[in-house]
């Protein structure tokens, strides 16, 4: 299917400085305005934030200290100076789920550059190159200059290229060293405006080298409209969310730049209302929905019909993909060729958990029975039923889905108290109460999925599956990890130490607001649309890991490190490497 | 202003009105525009005081007088004691339940396995999809069986705008004062009911689940945790108290009120409220009508089911004991919070007021006791009239296009209802009942949409907020809670798939055949409720 007008006009976007111009709507905080600020979120994090012990202890930070401190010297400050100093103490909490928005008139959107950068090699001496290149880069300037899918990139602004992620780095939230920098890397170049400042520089110039010659090139950063990503159509997701809304916009944006076909399928499916369920009901996807391959074959139950490398039908094509890969791995000293199925998930971000669930179901009947490798590296999350009754598919073992525990305070004591919230708190309230006499620094954790739901299908993959995480699987990312370590499901394969370790249910200042609406903790919205996000309700694994956070710690695997084969021949060896492992733990 | 001229039963206090209390006399009240009761005046005739009688306050010469000839004028009932939000839903029972162990107490039914199917989720389908159709719906019902003031709508957000009945937790007589009734259906810990007895001392009221179950099982202690806390206060309302020991009654000095609810007292636990223990303690006892699922539709009924309980345990109640605990007894209760009467129809009294069809030599307080829905022929609000019969409603300024049209049980009725996007607007009946039907034919569908559209009008409002600095910006979207107990449900308390949802035929408004023949065979009275069917049939 060819690239639509729209996307090719979405790709596009506008030039930063074009987009600051309007930036002028950005408004100003007056200092009572700043007072506001610090004074809603220092009660907010020191009795709601659900990770506040761990990260004293973690990172000697208090940042609770560092808003009052800052309440001293806020009203001398500029509006700036103000935004970037509270960006800074939350930022230092390392936490993606919490996260402080200053005003900003550019909600909506993300600032790009063409081109994604991925490293390989050890985490002491990385090696950066332009993993994808959109086809708006693709002009013949760029051409004659040799930028290209696979240069390898050496400074950025003039500053070696490890130094500047490294410097950059700083400024996102990973906590361990390699996190931070995969992370760092996923925003390189994605910069979600709903989550973070614009980049300080109107353009970037990138050196490169294109066989032994140093190249340089400069490229403004570009400013496209992503819709603010948001879960929650069905009022049961609205609270369970456990994922990296800056992530996922930037996960959208990269649709748009490097799939663009498929970002007008979604734009498509969004427009003309198919839900996904009713196709899903029909046992096939939609012929028209301008994706890749023609698999079919559910009445059959046989092998799928295409190719091999050839993506399945999917109609949650924004979240899944699938195929038959092949892959070499070693019996002894005779190599072997075989196929092993492969599942990406993208992200956890859906409406439908029943669709989704079956969709995967379906997928997976199409696909090798024996060897699948499970993908979720850059999963920034999403709804977290839909990640833990996933799990069930590939495992005879009953699943314990992760639990969740709400700081024990008088605010969430209150807050569980309240009439508006006994659906959703009723099961925390009495171990808050308790908690005054007990001292318990948390309240009992329960699951945000009901156990009965993660058992409701039962197995239907019936071979081996090894699970790919990165520091960018994340949330919901690190739920699904958790569980699968957890239930020794299969192995698990890690790029960089371990997952991101996101390990909350995150909500927003709105949610947060109505929660306590009818507390004597209620609290005004902030003023001039500043916004933040909250780790409420903390991560504890089950299973054999029971007990432990999964906050900052995230789940180890097997490490793997990434070869540039992988970042620009599709992940040929790390296939291989997926099918030894399965082969050597079956 | 305008007056209701008929047989006045006022069960008033002022001996200038009358001389006892449970006197009935020809006579007008005449109701001023500050929504009070402005004088009554004795004598059947004219407004100018011929033929020897009282002539009209000043003021009210051109006033209109809607004259019912013999039927009674009674202060407007009041129910202490209601759930609104599961007023559309029949009568429940858990079926598979051993139909000789009834429930012990109010932990014990939650835990059915039908509860949470049969209650929590349609009720949070209407509340979610439809939260101003559900109250308008519950009001209703309420206001075709004469109630005036009813306690126990749902707790939320903002009081709604346009009400048909007083709702006693949101009345604040423009003082802006939310806490004048403040209510608690679940139990309190110790450090709530502190707060609340505090607040009692200074001037609320508290209405609160009080001990709710079988005699000597472990929820009397609520009662003792509450004295313990000092709550046993004037204002202190204590709503069931079925399980404590008659004789702890004794212990409550200070005299409060318990509310009696003996229908569904009855239909869960087989034993009801020692109502002559509580009354020879003197504690005030009121009635409540409780909620759909396991109560009447309205104190109208509830009256009948206190007349049959009395009777069955021989506690020799008369027909005026019964209807004192739906007017004077609630209303003294009310007044000490609010500093105003209701219950009792006497100059400087709320205008509120039920006329009911009644010949002309009835005993009155039989008449009310025995009256049916249709019998229901005009109610007052506030000096408004806000239901009756057409041509009543009419004679007291409220003509066609202000009022909508109802049925019930045959009989034509308006009513004001005002739309809540609009409160100049009429609100239809049909559409509130076309509302709730789409509801109930595609749960999951419009929970969905309700919950967008709620979080939509939220989260502009936020945004308003957070941007306006200060300014005045948009009223947020009502939003209601569930007060009762969730129930067996799945973390989260709603199914895995909102389709699993069923909501079932709207419960009628009044006491009809559907429902007097649910009542058979179910539930845990012994067959004494079996003979409400008798007042109706």
């Amino acid at each position: 299917m060819a690239q639509s007008r729209e996307s090719a006009i979405a790709q596009k976007g506008v030039r930063l400085s074009e987009a600051l111009k309007g930036e002028g709507l950005t408004p100003e905080l007056g200092p009572q305005d700043r007072l506001r600020v610090v004074d809603t979120l220092v009660p907010l994090i020191e009795g709601v934030y659900c990770h506040l012990p761990q990260k004293r202890a973690g990172y000697a930070a208090d940042p609770v200290q560092a808003l009052r401190l800052l309440r001293q010297r806020c009203v001398e400050m500029t509006d700036g100076e103000f935004h970037l100093a509270v960006t800074g103490i939350i930022t230092g909490l390392r936490d993606a789920h919490t996260r402080y928005v200053g005003p900003s008139g550019l909600r909506g959107k993300v600032a790009l550059l063409p081109f994604l950068v991925e490293s390989y090699g050890p985490q002491d001496a990385p090696r950066f190159i332009v993993s994808k290149l959109a086809g708006t880069a693709n002009t013949p300037a760029m051409k004659k200059l040799g930028f290209a899918q696979g240069v390898e990139l050496v400074s950025w602004n003039y500053v070696p290229m490890a130094r500047a992620v490294d410097v950059y780095a700083f400024q996102e939230t990973g906590g361990r060293r390699d996190a931070r920098r995969a992370r760092a890397l996923e925003t390189l170049t994605f910069r979600s405006l709903d989550y973070g400042p614009p980049p300080d520089e109107l353009k970037v110039t990138i050196g490169f080298r294109v066989g032994r010659s140093l190249r340089e090139v400069t490229m403004p950063w570009r400013v496209v409209d992503i819709t603010a990503a948001r879960l929650g159509k069905n009022p049961q997701s609205a609270l369970r969310a456990a994922w990296n809304p800056s992530a996922e916009s930037v996960r959208k944006a990269r649709t748009l730049m490097f799939a663009p076909e498929t970002w007008d399928a979604n734009r498509l499916k969004t427009s003309t209302g198919r839900s996904s369920r009713a196709k899903v009901v029909h046992g096939r996807s939609s012929p028209g929905n301008g994706v890749r391959g023609s698999a079919r074959d559910t009445a059959t139950g046989k092998p799928a019909a295409v190719a091999i490398g050839q993506d399945l039908e999917t109609s949650f094509l924004e979240v899944l993909s699938a195929r038959r890969v092949s892959a070499t791995f070693h019996e002894g000293l005779r190599a072997r060729r075989a196929e092993v199925g492969y599942l990406r998930v993208w992200s956890f971000d859906v409406h439908d958990h029943e669709a989704f669930v079956t969709e995967v179901d379906r997928l997976l009947k199409l696909l090798p029975q024996d060897r699948l490798i499970v993908d979720l590296r850059g999963n920034p999350g999403g709804l977290i039923w839909a990640a833990e009754r996933l799990l069930q598919l590939f495992t005879d073992r009953e699943i314990q889905p992760t639990r969740f525990s709400l700081l024990a305070t008088p605010v969430t004591r209150a807050m569980a108290e309240s009439e508006f919230n006994h659906l959703e708190l009723d099961d925390w309230l009495n171990s808050l109460t308790d908690a005054v006499s007990t001292g318990e620094v948390y309240s009992k954790p329960v699951a945000l999925t009901d156990p009965s739901w993660c058992r409701d299908i039962g197995r239907t993959y019936p071979g081996t599956a090894a699970l790919v995480v990165d520091p960018n699987t994340y949330s919901s990312g690190d739920l699904f990890a958790a569980g699968w370590a957890d239930h020794d499901i299969g192995p698990l394969i890690s790029i960089g130490e371990a997952t991101g370790a996101g390990g909350a249910n995150v909500w927003g200042d709105l949610q947060l607001n109505d929660a306590l609406a009818s507390t004597p903790y209620a609290f005004d919205p902030l003023p001039g649309g500043v916004q933040f996000t909250m780790a409420i309700r903390r991560a504890i694994r089950s299973g054999v890991s029971d007990g432990i956070p999964i906050e900052d710690l995230g789940i180890r695997g097997i490490p793997y490190a990434p070869t540039r084969r992988d970042l620009l021949e599709g992940n040929k060896d790390l296939y291989n490497f997926c099918a030894q492992t399965l082969h050597d733990t079956s | 202003m305008f007056a209701v001229r008929g047989r006045i039963v006022p069960l008033s206090a002022d001996r200038e009105v009358s001389k006892g209390e449970l006197d009935a006399f020809a006579g007008t009240v005449w109701l001023g525009d500050d929504g009070m009761v402005t004088a009554i005046t004795h004598g059947t005739h004219g407004t100018h005081g011929t033929h020897g009688h009282a002539a009209a306050p000043p003021g009210f010469e051109k006033a209109p007088v809607v004259d019912v000839g013999s039927s009674l004028v009674f202060p407007g009932l009041i129910d202490l004691h209601n759930h609104l939000a599961y007023n559309t839903l029949p009568l429940w029972t858990e079926e598979t339940r051993d139909k000789a162990k009834p429930f012990l107490h109010h932990n014990s039914w939650p835990g059915a396995q039908s509860y949470a199917a049969s209650v929590t989720w349609p009720a949070y389908a209407f509340i979610t999809a439809s939260p101003q159709e559900l109250l308008a719906y519950a009001e209703t019902r309420a206001i075709v069986g004469g109630t005036t003031t009813i306690q126990g709508s749902p707790p939320k957000n903002r009081p709604r705008d346009g009400w048909v009945v007083r709702n006693a937790e949101d009345e604040t007589w423009g003082t802006h004062d939310t806490n004048l009734i403040q209510a608690s259906t679940l139990t309190l810990n110790p450090e709530g009911l502190l707060k609340k007895a505090a607040r009692m001392r200074q001037g609320s009221a508290f209405i609160y689940h009080c001990s709710e179950g079988q005699v000597g099982t472990v929820v009397a202690q609520e009662f003792h945790d509450a004295k313990k806390a000092d709550c046993l206060q004037e204002r202190f309302i204590a709503v069931h108290c079925n399980a404590i020991d008659p004789k702890d009654f004794a212990g409550w000095r200070r005299h409060g009120a318990v509310v009696w609810s003996p229908f569904s007292n009855l239909w869960l636990y087989s034993s009801t409220t020692n109502v002559p223990a509580a009354m020879e303690a003197g504690q005030t006892v009121c009635l409540g009508s409780d909620w759909g699922p396991s109560g009447t539709r309205s104190v109208l009924g509830e009256l009948k089911v206190a007349r049959l309980v009395s009777d069955e345990n021989q506690w020799g109640l008369s027909d005026s004991d019964l209807v004192r605990m739906v007017t004077t007894n609630p209303g003294d209760v009310l007044a000490r919070p609010w500093k105003r009467q209701v219950g009792r129809l006497q100059p400087g009294a709320v205008g509120d007021l039920l006329v009911i069809r009644a010949g002309p030599r009835v005993d009155p307080f039989r008449a009310l006791l025995s009256a049916r829905e249709r019998d229901v022929e005009l109610v007052v609000i506030g000096g408004r009239a806000q239901y009756g019969k057409p041509a009543l409603m009419a004679r007291a300024g409220r003509n066609g296009t202000a009022t909508t049209s109802l049925s019930v049980d045959g009989e034509a009725r308006a009513m004001v209802l005002t739309r809540p996007d609009d409160p100049g607007a009429t609100w239809e009946w049909d559409d509130v009942v076309a509302r709730m039907e789409v509801v109930r034919g595609h749960p999951m569908r419009e929970i969905e949409k309700g919950r967008t559209r709620q979080e939509a009008a939220m989260a502009s409002v936020y945004l308003a907020r957070s941007r306006n600095g200060g300014r005045p910006v948009p009223q947020p979207p009502l939003r209601l809670a569930l007060d009762m107990p969730t129930g067996l449900t799945p973390l989260g308390g709603l199914p895995k798939n909102l389709d699993e949802i069923t909501v079932p035929a709207l419960a009628g408004l009044s006491h009809d055949g559907e429902f007097l023949d649910s009542i058979v065979g179910r539930g845990y009275h012994g067959g004494v409720l079996d003979d409400l069917a008798r007042f109706y049939r």
